[in-house]
């Protein structure tokens, strides 16, 4: 048991270092970096290159490694975080994700994919304790993590930069009033943290012995997990978060086994958060309205559609997969169950303004329901879609009421836990769901005895639904319980102080959103006909998001067209199979750039002042107050 | 949007939809001078590297078929789709490939998830699905289009535990946490308890999994006579390094992947790694294989692995179906039906028939190797 306990601590210390970075940002900019991990790993690929083919000595390898990310940290900075500043965190968290697949994709071209043997610049098991080997290098990553702990929060307590990226985390207007250069300290606080998470990249990249230059995202995601635990913001809280972590899934998959790894990373993150809703070290949000909403509607200019544009653009919608042949149908279908998902995100995600980074999951529950009840029960693909959608709603509405206790961002973070845990359940109920050996020969759709077995007939059976799915949106977006929904979106303060409760009402949207996430899953797994839960992955809940995101947060039909742009546009971009994913990448930073209220805003600007956030003021008694951070930027 | 106007749109799809069931894409078939074989493969993402070895594979064969006059006097082509080896891209390209008229077969996925995604829309389209990578079982349950000549994992599974029990009585095994991993463990475990192996200690592992040391720990305490792997090369380097260098294991493994990046990544831990393989060029024989040998260090200069040989043969075979009958769809499937004189360059090479109920190769069966001074070599042990 020790020994696990040693090998949990040394992994976590990994975790930790990574952590550290992320909880910088986090404090400086309030933005959550997606983008920290693919610079992590951007960090090992570049020691991997110094150390082993060109030969040099472990410290100009680190030194040159800290310089590289440091420099690429600033440079995501500058071009892609800081011009979004002023814009809602969501766009900006959004853009590093992007920034992110970038990163990890160029890592790819310029180093090859494959896994590696990274060079032992530090003996990695030349010390022993109770059964388990380690090495120096885990003891200059100890050293190196607490280290730049201490030296951090020096740093921030005595050093005048340093305090300048407090008062700036603290609050930006009142720290630019007082003088200090607030882009300079997001700067500085960019350069820091890369270079730190450069360094993590060489020691895990030691701990970790193979490496591949893919790693980025997911360990970027488990260190922003550790940085929650720990608390955001607090550098301490990171390193503990790491720690803690790291032994608690060293323990749980000894006892366990690996299948279970998903559900104990994010099931102690929703445990802590529930438990102590700022992380261990963090302060509980005292934000009272969700800082991640996507209400980006103030600076957008409306497109508006004359009514019949719309039976037009369906003519064409229809036309479209017979005039262009299989591939475009089975293309499009999937844009259709993408848009579907992400239509029935806008209700909780833009009129409610709550983020959910968990899509994947009632994506998933739709999906399995639909295809067991197919396999087994030979039910009619009609009543599988709609159970499929029933149970998505039911089953993740109920996996998620832990989720409704918190508030600020750790809502949209407890969202990403839901998600990862669903599909881990989904795995591990292994006589139900036959786990990883996935579910084959799920029935083709057949409405009314009548088998769809073309991508044409797929395609127009998903634009139905589609359809559908905009009607009910649209209806409940226009009726009373909408307004309620909208009303919380736009100022959670007005809306609770009028009795709303907040917090049911999400739930309900939520509620509703899972429904049509359900009905895309089965839609996908009716056409996909095999599913594992691969299928599901964080990277669909990344999608949806950014399809609706993309599309105006508050716009339905918007969703349709992030779809086209974002599941469509990958598949256009096969011309340039090496370079798609970066185009595609590329093509999110810019239209989150430079038209970051969406393509489809569907609001006048100035008809919905409140929910505006470019254009909100600070009312004069905040200023007075002036202390606390926020949900105004 | 207006209620009223997407009612109506809906009315609109749906009887457009009803009429549109009665119409289907029967693609007239005018194949041309050349004749394609559709190759769905990652060439991007987390499997590129099994992408590039594939692709050496067909490209090497492709030569080969066409200097020695095509199939039936056409030229054969091999037009790659890169899917990263991803369900979703599959699925998507699938009616592309299938709607194409001088596409006569497809080879590939790399994943058998992926390929599964595929299969379906093959299956309707009358084309062949030649899933030369794909050992599951189960994976030609979709229809009657769909082959494999992969060795299967049944065979391949009982083999390796076969070579196990000759040496150990107690043993630890550990295997990758997803379909074919779980289903190889399966045929492992079932064939150990009838030989009377005992599995002291077993548990699975996430493919994207830093730190093994929570299973393996457990796993050295267990006191095996030897542990076992099922997995792939990366993750079976992952499994020695830290059994031997963080755990001080010292026993028999048997583990690992006939990949160059196995012995690159395990370094010195990887001697004395014994493993099942499809392919060895180690005391082969037959002389169609040792000439492939030759033409593929001259043209790469390096030795072929398991998987350049069976995507190489996978052209080679299908080439060799078609010129049987003739170069279509139907032809292929003529032929496999017929055929039992099928170039074989696994194993120890000759020739092979498929099983007409499952459409597997059941007859075809792995080679023994191991790690000896940082290359593979044959193991009769």
């Amino acid at each position: 048991m020790l020994d696990t306990l040693i090998a949990g601590l040394i992994h976590g210390n990994a975790y930790a270092l990574v952590a550290v970075g992320m909880s910088l940002i986090f404090g400086v900019t309030n933005i959550a970096n997606f983008a920290h991990g693919s610079v992590f790993a951007l960090g090992t690929m570049i020691a991997w290159f110094l150390a082993g083919p060109l030969g040099w000595p472990a410290l100009p390898t680190i030194l040159a490694v800290v310089f590289a990310t440091a420099l690429v940290g600033l440079v995501i900075n500058l071009l892609v975080v800081s011009p979004l500043i002023k814009a809602p965190p969501i766009s900006a968290l959004l853009a590093t994700l992007a920034t992110g697949l970038i990163l990890d994709n160029v890592s790819q071209l310029v180093f090859g994919p494959e896994t590696r043997a990274f060079p032992k610049i530090l003996p990695t098991h030349n010390l022993q304790l109770a059964g388990v080997r380690f090495g120096t290098s885990d003891l200059v990553m100890l050293g190196v993590t607490v280290f730049s702990m201490a030296a951090l929060a020096a740093f921030l307590k005595f050093g005048k930069s340093g305090q300048a990226i407090r008062a700036t985390s603290q609050d930006a207007d009142a720290a630019r009033q007082m003088g200090i250069p607030v882009k300079r300290i997001q700067n500085l606080s960019f350069l820091i943290a890369s270079g730190l998470g450069g360094l993590a990249g060489v020691f895990v990249g030691l701990f970790n012995s193979n490496i591949n230059p893919a790693t980025g995202s997911i360990s970027g995601l488990t260190a922003f997990v550790a940085a929650t635990i720990g608390g955001l913001g607090s550098i301490p809280g990171a390193v503990v978060g790491g720690l803690t972590l790291g032994v608690l899934e060293s323990v749980g998959v000894f006892w366990f086994g690996d299948g279970v790894h998903d559900i104990i990373t994010f099931g102690v993150l929703l445990l802590v958060l529930v438990l102590r809703p700022g992380g261990l070290f963090g302060k509980e949000p005292e934000i009272s309205a969700e800082p991640l909403t996507g209400t980006f509607l103030g600076g957008g200019r409306p497109i508006q559609l004359p009514p019949w544009s719309v039976l037009a653009l369906v003519a064409a919608g229809l036309v479209l997969p017979f005039a262009g042949g299989s591939y475009v149908a089975a293309t499009g279908t999937q844009v259709l169950a993408y848009a579907i998902a992400a239509v029935g995100l806008t209700l909780i995600s833009g009129s409610a303004g709550q983020i959910i980074l968990g899509a994947a999951g009632p994506i998933a529950i739709g999906a399995y329901t639909s295809a067991l009840l197919a396999i087994h029960f030979q039910l009619p693909f009609v009543s599988t879609l709609i159970l499929g959608g029933l149970a998505a709603a039911v089953l993740s509405s109920i996996l998620t009421i832990p989720v409704w206790k918190l508030s600020g961002h750790y809502v949209a973070i407890g969202t990403i836990g839901v998600g990862m845990i669903t599909v881990a359940l989904l795995r591990i109920a292994e006589p139900l769901t036959r786990g990883s050996y996935g579910l084959t020969a799920i029935p083709f759709p057949d409405v009314f005895g009548f088998a769809l077995v073309s991508p044409q007939q797929q395609y127009v059976l998903s634009f139905v639904v589609l359809l559908l799915a905009l009607l009910a949106v649209t209806r409940i977006r226009a009726s009373h319980l909408g307004k309620a929904i909208a009303a919380i979106g736009s100022d959670p303060v007005a809306a609770r102080s009028l009795g709303i409760q907040a917090a049911s009402y999400k739930a309900l949207a939520y509620a509703v959103s899972a429904f049509f996430a359900g009905l895309a899953g089965a839609l996908l797994a009716h056409q996909y006909t095999y599913i594992d839960p691969t299928t599901f992955p964080v990277t669909m809940s990344n999608l949806v998001l950014a399809i609706a995101v993309l599309g105006g947060l508050n716009s339905p039909v918007g969703a349709v067209l992030g779809s086209i742009v974002l599941v469509g546009a990958p598949e256009l971009l096969r011309v340039v199979p090496q370079a798609r994913i970066i185009a595609y990448g590329l093509v999110l930073i810019l239209i989150i750039r430079f038209r970051p209220q969406g393509i489809f805003a569907t609001t006048k600007p100035g008809v919905n002042h409140a929910a505006s956030r470019t254009r909100y003021r600070r009312p004069r008694w905040q200023l007075a107050a002036g202390a606390e951070r926020s949900w105004v930027e | 949007m207006k209620a009223k106007y997407l009612v109506i749109a809906i009315t609109a799809a749906a009887l457009l939809g009803t009429s549109a069931c009665a119409e289907d894409a029967a693609n007239a078939e005018q194949p041309g001078e050349v004749v394609k074989i559709a190759a769905l493969y990652p060439a991007t993402g987390q499997y590129a590297e099994y992408g590039k070895m594939f692709e050496e594979g067909f490209e090497l064969a492709l030569e080969k078929v066409n200097a020695e006059g095509g199939v039936k006097g056409k030229t054969l082509d091999v037009v790659y789709y890169d899917t990263q080896s991803d369900a979703k891209q599959d699925a998507a390209i699938a009616p592309q490939i299938a709607a194409d008229p001088d596409v006569i077969a497809v080879v590939g996925d790399y994943a058998s998830g992926a390929s599964k995604a595929a299969s379906p829309t093959f299956q309707q389209a009358g084309l062949i699905h030649y899933a030369f990578n794909n050992s599951a079982a189960s994976f030609t349950d979709t229809g009657d289009k769909v082959w494999s000549p992969a060795i299967g994992q049944d065979v391949q599974q009982a083999f390796t535990a076969d070579t196990v029990a000759k040496a150990a009585k107690r043993i630890a095994v550990v295997y990758i946490e997803n379909d074919w991993g779980k289903e190889a463990f399966g045929y492992f475990k079932a064939r150990a308890e009838q030989t009377g192996t005992e599995i002291v200690y077993e548990s699975s592992y996430l493919a994207d999994s830093t730190d093994l040391s929570p299973i393996l720990i457990p796993a050295r305490d267990s006191k095996p006579d030897a542990i076992v792997q099922i997995g792939y090369g990366p993750d079976g380097a992952l499994v020695i390094n830290t059994l031997r260098d963080k755990l001080g294991y010292t026993g028999p493994y048997y583990g690992g992947q006939q990949l160059q990046e196995y012995i690159d990544l395990a370094g010195a831990n990887a001697e004395g790694s014994i493993l099942a393989a499809a392919f060895i060029n180690d005391g082969v024989t037959d002389p169609k294989v040792v000439q492939f040998v030759e033409d593929f260090k001259a043209k790469y200069g390096k030795e072929p692995g398991g998987f350049q040989v069976t995507a190489y043969q996978a052209i080679i075979d299908l080439s060799h179906l078609a010129n049987l009958t003739e170069p279509t769809r139907d032809g292929i499937f003529q032929a496999l039906q017929t055929a039992d004189d099928i170039p074989l360059y696994l194993g120890d090479g000759g020739t092979f028939t498929f099983n007409q109920t499952t459409r597997k190769a059941d007859n075809i069966l792995p080679v023994n190797i191991t790690v000896k001074d940082g290359k593979f070599v044959r193991y009769d042990g």
